[in-house]
């Protein structure tokens, strides 16, 4: 992992510790084919609840992991930053089209 | 499924684009709106033109077209013609839209021809490997301006109220529901509508000015990123360097272009052929 | 009851496009086909139609393919300096297999040239003028009523064959005026395929000497179109076998119907010994020069190619075996010419009557040609 993936780690970590894990349960699906770990979902997560950790199985070397799930607060800010369609909040497959 | 996915090619995925640029976020932005609004895909048609923004439309799970650089308008405006009541949207990147296509910006919103065109402005040719864009801020890097880039950039919200167009509004990558709402409220603006996305192209423009990863240039942007009460204290020295957000036009009394073509041009055309047949019927007696 | 009028030949030719169901045109004013983009305006919104004009020549095909592609039939009419910006987007079209048609009523050249005076310099350009492989279909018709009836052929070859077809015009015919019948509705037969329902998105997918019907957007099921190299559904590829089986099938397309492409008008060619080729206003001279031979015994005729492109090589080819001297009479430096160099074999006398000063040729000038070859 570079520098800064390593720093985008750190802040998630030095993030979580300010917050108690969240009440409500909300549960991360992670599209791993589609995931090129650019980090921006760790950087934008505001409980810290996703980190960046080594993938030697994608050609881009990391992708995401959900390391605390239960501080996922629900907020969706990762689902709706990802530009690759690889992270989703609260995903129900099984959901009707409304 | 969530409801905006039902409008992705998923069998085309993976992106071609690099982890983290804001092309595939704005896709989703786009697609989101489409859900919101809830409009049919058959009946949306997106338009793009060459570069890395051109490509967005391979993932739509809509009619599609991708033309040659610079043209996307001209082709969206004969399909609006063509099919009024269909939703033709425009995705463009910097020198689609300002530089080869700079005069079908101005004409398309002189014309306030219906068509929904999303401006993606990262500052670069990304494609074709990191050449100085008409957008690209001054004294930036670039493979083409090795010793700094002299030239300023277009305000691209200062072109558009010149070129009287009837709804402008801009908006970043980091403002995720700002953006979709905004390019929402574009779709729903009958005219000629455009919103200038500023997009991060951290490989090409931000290797050669210090800001190597997405998180870097994405952090970069949100710096330049002001609101217009905060724009409007600064004083033009300190202008220069930020990007407003917001809606700048929105003007829903002018007329779009097919109404005015169906509501005047029509009518009057067969007024006169009426008249033509009776001068016609006249000179048989 | 059947309408005899005099008529320019510019209007002839809109007249034509509207019978045809035109039913779109995108332009620039352009000396001299500039009435056609008028007549258009005037007449298209009579019809409930479309009609505008657009701010240059290349954003004019722009709109001409958008509308194809949404189930429009259309026109755009132009003169040297608008064809060569359009050939970026006929290239497109090309690649897209897009049926349009543009008309192209040549001028003096290079560049500017000379706007008010005709040439007949454009015919390579015609060919070849776009970059890459691709197929084009060229027809030139020189009278009243070849004018009238190229031009619904012109739209009928678009549509059946999915590729922009050209109508080359010259400053004299698109501007003078000729006295014309218009022909009733039922003696035109104009070819519209409507699009059936598309159930996937494999539009291009068909074999040699198989055409599919046409596909256009908002007809049921959501396409792609792209100017890429592409394989048979629409997505951009470049994969080798993909991409050769394209680009022959986009050349087998339209060189597998030669036979219903190809047409061309003969006079006096029975017996003749001496043969001109020509076309346009060349062909007009070199008629009027035909008939003074004839009357001083000399047995000459006329090839007038209505089809430039592709070009006559069968036809010609079947004279030559009996006619062993040619004369290509075009208002050029040359262009046709190397055609017929190409075309026919080594024991044919060939020659060519040139000029590119703007003034047509007069029968008299043909005719001197015609007696330069040996008894």
């Amino acid at each position: 992992m570079e520098k800064f993936e390593q720093d985008l780690n750190e802040e998630a970590l030095a993030r979580r510790r300010k917050k108690e894990p969240s009440r409500k349960k909300n549960n991360l699906t992670v599209v791993r084919v589609y995931c090129k770990g650019c980090g921006l979902c760790v950087d934008i997560c505001p409980t810290g609840t996703l980190m960046l950790e080594d993938n030697h199985e994608s050609k881009y070397g990391v992708s995401v992991r959900v390391d605390a799930p239960d501080h996922c607060i629900g907020c969706k800010q990762c689902e709706l930053r990802c530009p690759d369609f690889a992270i989703f909040v609260n995903y129900d497959k099984n959901e009707e089209e409304p | 499924m969530r409801d905006y996915e039902r409008y992705i090619r998923y069998r085309t995925f993976p992106t071609p684009w690099c982890p983290g640029c804001g092309d595939g976020t704005i896709l989703k932005s786009i697609a989101m709106a489409f859900a919101e609004l809830k409009y049919d895909a058959d009946d949306i048609v997106v338009v793009a033109g060459i570069g890395c923004s051109g490509r967005i439309p391979t993932f739509f799970n809509t009619n599609t077209l991708h033309t040659t650089h610079g043209r996307a308008l001209t082709f969206a405006t004969g399909i609006k013609l063509a099919q009024p009541d269909k939703h033709v949207i425009v995705i463009s990147g910097d020198g689609d839209a300002l530089a080869i296509g700079g005069n079908h910006l101005i004409h398309a919103a002189r014309r306030n021809i219906g068509i929904k065109m999303i401006l993606i402005n990262n500052g670069i040719y990304g494609m074709t490997g990191g050449q100085v864009s008409p957008l690209t801020p001054q004294k930036f890097f670039t493979e083409t301006t090795p010793y700094g880039n002299i030239e300023p950039r277009f305000d691209v919200v200062d072109l558009l109220v010149a070129a009287k167009a009837s709804f402008v509004a801009r908006e970043t990558v980091n403002r995720l529901i700002p953006l979709k709402q905004v390019i929402k409220k574009s779709f729903q603006h009958r005219g000629f509508s455009v919103v200038e996305v500023i997009s991060n192209c951290h490989i090409n423009l931000g290797r050669k000015n210090r800001m190597k990863n997405p998180i870097d240039m994405t952090r970069w942007i949100a710096t330049k990123t002001v609101t217009q009460p905060e724009y409007d204290k600064l004083d033009p020295e300190a202008r220069r360097h930020k990007y407003p957000v917001g809606v700048f036009v929105e003007d829903k009394e002018r007329l779009e272009y097919t109404d005015l073509y169906y509501q005047h041009i029509v009518p009057a055309a067969k007024a006169e052929a009426e008249r033509e047949a009776a001068r016609r019927a006249g000179r048989k007696k | 009851m059947i309408k005899r009028q005099v008529l320019q030949g510019n209007i002839i030719v809109a007249k034509a496009a509207i019978d045809a169901k035109c039913d779109f045109f995108a332009g620039y004013p352009i000396t001299p086909s500039s009435e056609i983009a008028q007549y258009m305006s005037r007449e298209l919104p009579k019809l409930g139609k479309d009609f505008i004009q657009m701010e240059d020549e290349i954003a004019s095909l722009g709109a001409c393919i958008g509308a194809a592609l949404s189930g429009r039939k259309v026109l755009t009419a132009t003169s040297g300096p608008g064809f060569s910006l359009m050939q970026e987007h006929l290239g497109m079209a090309v690649m897209a297999e897009i049926p349009l048609v543009i008309v192209n009523v040549m001028r003096g050249g290079p560049s500017t040239g000379m706007p008010t005076k005709p040439s007949q310099a454009d015919i390579m350009q015609a060919r070849w003028g776009t970059h890459g492989d691709h197929p084009i279909i060229a027809l030139y018709p020189a009278f009243a009523e070849q004018l009238y009836f190229e031009t619904i052929r012109a739209f009928n070859l678009s549509e059946k064959f999915w590729n922009p077809v050209i109508i080359l015009l010259d400053e004299v015919i698109a501007k003078a005026h000729e006295d014309l019948t218009i022909p009733r509705k039922k003696d035109i037969s104009v070819y519209w395929e409507k699009t059936k329902k598309i159930e996937d998105l494999n539009i291009y997918d068909r074999k040699i000497g198989q055409n599919p019907p046409r596909v256009d957007f908002f007809k049921g099921y959501p396409i792609h179109i792209d100017g890429l190299e592409h394989d048979k559904h629409g997505w951009p590829t470049t994969d080798p076998d993909t991409v050769q089986k394209m680009q022959t099938l986009r050349m087998q397309k339209i060189y597998h119907y030669l036979d219903e492409i190809v047409k061309f008008e003969e006079y006096e060619m029975d017996d003749a010994e001496i043969m001109l080729f020509s076309f346009g206003v060349s062909a007009r001279s070199a008629l009027a020069a035909v008939e003074m031979a004839r009357a001083e015994g000399i047995r000459a005729g006329l090839f007038q190619a209505l089809t430039i492109w592709p070009f006559p090589k069968k036809a010609l080819a079947e004279r030559f075996r009996r006619v062993k001297k040619v004369l290509t009479v075009e208002l050029n430096m040359g262009q046709a010419k190397y055609e017929i160099e190409r075309v026919a074999p080594d024991d044919v006398d060939k020659r060519a009557l040139l000029r590119a000063n703007g003034v047509p040729f007069t029968p008299a000038e043909v005719l001197a040609a015609i007696k330069e070859f040996p008894r």
